[in-house]
């Protein structure tokens, strides 16, 4: 029997990023593949986000030589209505007072990348060999050694039995290693399905019509994303795999393509529709238990992607990274038993992998009650496109009446939609409240003194302790906010 | 739909190989509630007779997705992968 320090199994993001830490950390790592190589199986957005310059840009730097690549800066949201006309485009560009968001490179916007998983995979799971981990493709684990309760190993389809001290699952959604040792069976209700078309068109066109942008769809059909590559892009839209599924997957995404604009967009570019693609994608409140005697779960596995957006790519590096440095440690403690791995959960927790976990109940609240209500998000759409109107060149440019008449009208509008939404906001955005750091709550009261004269007479401290006494609601907040 | 329309089973690439069975079904754990049948993109479930039905080509079809074994609350369906290196090919993922 073969025997190892470290047994991964996936050569996805998350296990490619766990072969190359404990390689690099000095243990004997094999990963295990599926797929014929790494990525054949895999299908994402595939958008990754700023903080990816923060935290791989070994990674990072190396994306612009992939042939799927396209930088970008910013994303586009196109809102439509309940009648399929386009009413509202905007765009994120972000603030960049300081620079110190962005790095690399790129100097502003949503300085990201889009790169598909056939070119990602291979490159990190390159980067694992480089570091020393051997890497065996077209290998199928189908279950776990386990021993008095404790992982030992996995066993793959040919029935070769790998003994390992700590096994890695990053093995994905449907992780074989989290059901075969018993962890979890399905994830029941925290789990989407995302239906996606690749589409191919021409690059020139698709630089000029979208340049360095990743779309997003909005309208009472829900949401649906468009991530653009250098001659391709990826339309996909994603929903919970609940009791109240209604509709066959692919007409999730032929109900954006009814969208006129989104069809003269297709002949603009030039797109066809080349390949059709189904994954399930964790999206939980929380992820459940990550670790047991001899074994650590991370990405997909583990119930790891963002619980706002559903990101997991980053995710998955990052507790891929974490589970392998854990396992170094409990390795040269002697100690793999389910209480020394704790530690991978007390880690996680205090990266910035847990802080986008602080707030999963509330995200994942949010998106469960308005963009799977269709009801709601036509009452959404229709605030949102309200709420864009009220700007000067609105009265300006509106020549339905005399623009005092219609300046009254969108607000009456406005008006008569904000009451449905106070429930939907005290409910499900003001839990959020809390996320608000104090350093930025006490600067808003600040500038708030700063404006009126005979405020400005009172010590900061005072002014901020009264306001304290006074607003009992926020009390909690401002109490900290007072204290800094 | 004017212009852009899409067949599921003609974008969707194969390797070589025998994958074995993958997907297994106990008729004695279904109730027929037919969630399988709408989240398959393939179309591989039906319902007969208040039961569901597996098509009997799946490996030749089958997105390995495991929405099917996700959603059945039953535990009717089991899922495993394909054999290594056999199955869908994502080119474009
Ligand atoms: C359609 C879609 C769009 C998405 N868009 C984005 C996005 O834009 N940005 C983003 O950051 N995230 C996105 N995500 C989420 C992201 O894809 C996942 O969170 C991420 O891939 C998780 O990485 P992983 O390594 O944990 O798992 P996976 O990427 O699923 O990798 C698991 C690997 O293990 C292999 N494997 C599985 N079982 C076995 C076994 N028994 N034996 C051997 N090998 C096995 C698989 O072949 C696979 O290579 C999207 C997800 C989907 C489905
Ligand atoms: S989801 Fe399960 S219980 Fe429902 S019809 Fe399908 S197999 Fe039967
Ligand atoms: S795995 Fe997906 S494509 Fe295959 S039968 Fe199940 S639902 Fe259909």
């Amino acid at each position: 029997m073969e025997s190892w320090d470290v047994v991964v199994v996936g050569a996805g993001p998350g296990g490619s990023y766990a072969a190359k830490t404990a390689a690099e950390l000095g243990l004997k790592t094999l990963f295990l593949e599926r797929g014929r190589y790494a990525g054949e199986k895999n299908s994402s957005g595939a958008g990754l986000g700023t903080r990816w310059w923060r935290d791989f840009p070994e990674i990072m730097g190396k994306l612009p030589y992939l042939s799927s690549y396209r930088r970008i800066d910013m994303i586009v949201i196109k809102v439509v209505d309940e009648e399929n006309r386009l009413r509202l485009v905007q765009g994120t560009t972000g603030s960049d007072r300081d620079g110190s968001r962005w790095s690399g490179s790129l100097d502003k916007g949503m300085a990201g990348a889009s790169i598909y998983r056939s070119d990602l995979d291979p490159l990190i799971a390159d980067l694992a060999v480089s570091a020393g981990a051997e890497l065996r493709t077209s290998t199928l684990a189908c279950d776990v050694i386990m021993e008095k309760g404790t992982v030992r190993g996995v066993v793959t389809e040919k029935g070769e039995r790998l003994r390992a001290e700590v096994v890695i699952a990053a093995d994905g959604a449907m992780s074989t290693l989290a059901r075969r040792s018993g962890m979890r069976g399905r994830w029941g209700g925290g789990c989407t399905l995302v239906p996606q078309i690749d589409f191919v068109c021409d690059e020139d066109k698709l630089d000029a019509v979208v340049g360095n942008a990743e779309w997003c769809w909005f309208g009472p059909f829900n949401g649906a994303y468009q991530v653009n590559f250098r001659e391709s892009f990826h339309l996909g839209a994603g929903k919970w795999l609940r009791p109240d599924w209604d509709t066959r997957p692919p007409d999730m995404l032929r109900r954006v393509m009814e969208i006129p604009a989104f069809q003269k967009f297709c002949k603009v570019v030039e797109a066809r529709p080349r390949e059709y693609q189904a994954h399930l994608l964790p999206w939980l409140k929380k992820p459940p238990r990550t670790y047991t005697g001899g074994m650590m779960l991370v990405g997909d596995a583990g119930g790891f992607p963002c619980p706002l957006d559903g990101e997991g790519i980053w995710h998955a590096c990052m507790s891929g990274k974490i589970a392998a440095e854990t396992a170094a440690w409990a390795i040269s403690r002697g100690d793999v038993s389910e209480k020394a791995l704790a530690e991978y959960e007390r880690r996680w927790k205090a990266s910035p992998l847990g802080l986008e976990h602080s707030f999963g109940p509330e995200f994942v609240e949010i998106w469960d009650h308005s963009i799977f209500d269709p009801e709601l998000m036509k009452r959404l759409i229709q605030l949102i496109l309200e709420l864009s109107e009220i700007h000067p060149f609105s009265v300006l440019f509106d020549w339905s009446d005399d623009h005092v008449s219609c300046l009254n009208r969108h607000l009456e509008h406005l008006f008569d939609l904000v009451p449905e939404f106070s429930e939907f906001g005290e409910r499900y955005i003001k839990p959020l409240g809390a996320a608000v750091s104090p350093q930025v709550v006490k600067k808003a009261l600040l500038q708030a003194k700063g404006k009126l004269p005979l405020l400005r007479l009172l010590p900061d401290q005072t002014y901020l302790r009264a306001l304290e006494l006074l607003n009992r609601r926020l009390g909690s907040r401002l109490k900290e906010a007072a204290g800094r | 739909m004017e212009g852009i329309d899409f067949e599921v089973k003609e974008l969707v690439y194969r390797g070589e190989g025998d994958t074995g069975d993958f997907i297994s079904f106990d008729p004695g754990r279904c109730d027929g509630c037919g969630l399988c049948v709408k989240v398959c993109s393939a179309g591989l479930w039906s319902l007969r007779e208040g039961k569901a039905r597996l098509a009997p080509r799946y490996r030749e079809l089958c997105l390995e997705c495991a929405a099917c074994w996700e959603i059945c609350a039953r535990g009717a369906v089991d899922f495993s992968y394909p054999a290594g290196g056999t199955g869908v090919t994502i080119r474009f993922g």
